[in-house]
């Protein structure tokens, strides 16, 4: 009796049948965090150099973008550039209700990015010493070749472990945007539980393809990690 | 574009009303998970066997686990399990009778002391071996040593990551309207059910969370700044 009312309670076999229909769905997943990771390291770059360079009147704003990001919910913001940004746009003219709901996420993702991403880039930039650049300006470099040849290699040994984490953050944080509606990992395994009556199983499948992924893109940021500190230092 | 902002006061004062839930969420689970990630931290630090490695398997799982599913697993694990065990007894409790609070605190701590753990096993590594060979030399004992010499120099370098522990978690229990826990965004979303200007709602969520996380982290900008004495010291 107590293995039967076990069985029904959670059943391994049950999770093992909902990975490869999880797994299906896995690209889904994986184009939202490739698209809004290259929307936030771009965007944390314009954001970190217009910091550094002290553009009149965008510190302040960027200090206040930095800040709501990063202390607000990410739920609460996805649900703001959804609702806000076709509110905005039809107010101009703009007609963007039939957009693709992911455009809507890679967004949300890439601009909540950019923000954490923009103050690791700078705090990566400003830990070169200044005598880099002062070397670099004495053997006459323009201040673009000094910045691309010099200071950036450097700073992206600094600033990497730190992208790291925040792209591994943004795979968990992905984990909300089937409330949107889209189909990926998670909006799959809520139906597998509509449909099975089985939420648990299907719940425990998507924690298992998260954790391995996670796992594999640990590993992946400690290899790139490792190689360019050899190509960019040597040994 | 018509923004009410009327409407997103209402939202406001809704969300202000239930403010003390989305704290005793946050609160909670930050509370057990530096009680309990203090003593995975120390364990695996010391390397005890079994235990430590266990510990370890633990803390990678559950850091690997977004919050959103753990809460989802939680919720239906406790849900299920607790049916299956009043129906196995025969007993006149149902998982609809429990608070479904009690279910978010559940999966939030867990998720707390994975991450707390790792901060602490950090701060514990900042401090330097010569002040573990310092207090050995002068005959203190190993339980003397953590908490007289190294958890007082730990715990500064700890706060500013606990902080953003803290602020992860405000954040993260955002995530209870999944179960409908009324917390301070359910509660600015349910006026909005009836006439659907949820943008406002959620900008006056944002708001109150907003300032709520400013809030906490100047709380916490004071506090590295009081509990550093002594290394000021040491340093003039």
């Amino acid at each position: 009796m107590w293995g039967e009312a076990m069985e029904g309670f959670f059943n391994i076999s049950l999770v093992v049948e909902a990975l490869p229909q999880l797994l299906t769905r896995l690209h889904i997943t994986l184009f939202l965090v490739v698209a809004a990771t290259i929307l936030g390291i771009v965007a944390g770059i314009i954001i970190a150099l217009l910091r550094i360079y002290r553009i009149p009147g965008f510190n302040q704003i960027s200090l206040l973008y930095i800040s709501f990001m990063r202390g607000t919910p990410i739920i609460v913001q996805m649900f703001i550039v959804y609702y806000g940004l076709p509110a905005i746009l039809s107010s101009v003219g703009i007609n963007i209700n039939r957009w693709d709901k992911m455009i809507f996420l890679i967004l949300t993702y890439g601009l909540n990015m950019a923000a954490f991403l923009a103050e690791i880039i700078r705090a990566a930039i400003v830990s070169v010493p200044i005598g880099q650049t002062e070397a670099a300006y004495a053997v006459g470099m323009t201040r673009l070749q000094t910045f691309w040849r010099i200071i950036a290699p450097q700073a992206v040994l600094m600033g990497l472990p730190s992208i790291g984490i925040n792209i591994v953050g943004l795979l968990q944080d992905s984990s909300i945007a089937f409330l949107l509606g889209i189909v990926d990992v998670m909006g799959k395994a809520r139906a597998i539980g509509a449909n099975t009556y089985h939420s648990l199983e299907a719940y425990v499948g998507a924690a298992v393809i998260f954790l391995v992924i996670t796992l594999l893109l640990e590993k992946v940021c400690a290899t790139i990690e490792r190689r360019l500190t050899m190509k960019i230092i040597g040994d | 574009m018509n923004f009410d902002v009327y409407f997103m006061l209402s939202a406001l004062q809704e969300s202000l009303k239930y403010t003390w839930v989305t704290l005793l969420l946050a609160i909670v689970p930050f509370f057990f998970g530096i009680l309990f990630g203090t003593v995975i931290a120390i364990i695996r630090f010391y390397r005890v066997k079994v235990l430590g490695e266990l510990l370890q398997l633990f803390v990678v799982i559950i850091k690997g686990t977004p919050g959103m599913v753990m809460l989802l697993i939680v919720y239906f694990a406790l849900i299920q399990g607790f049916d299956t065990i009043s129906q196995t007894f025969h007993l006149a409790v149902k998982s609809k009778d429990i608070n479904l609070i009690y279910i978010a605190f559940a999966a939030l701590t867990l998720t707390a002391t994975a991450a707390i753990s790792e901060t602490m096993r950090g701060a514990l590594t900042a401090v330097a071996t010569g002040q573990y060979e310092a207090s050995y030399s002068v005959g203190l004992t190993k339980r003397q040593t953590l908490r007289r010499i190294i958890l007082p120099q730990a715990l500064p370098v700890a706060i500013p990551v606990l902080c953003s522990n803290l602020i992860g978690l405000i954040k993260g229990s955002s995530l209870v309207f999944m179960i409908s826990v009324t917390d301070l965004m359910n509660a600015a979303l349910i006026p909005a059910n009836t006439n659907y200007k949820y943008l406002e709602a959620y900008i006056a969520a944002a708001l109150v969370y907003w300032v709520l996380n400013v809030v906490v982290e100047n709380i916490f900008f004071w506090l590295e700044q009081h509990l550093s004495t002594y290394k000021r010291e040491v340093l003039v």
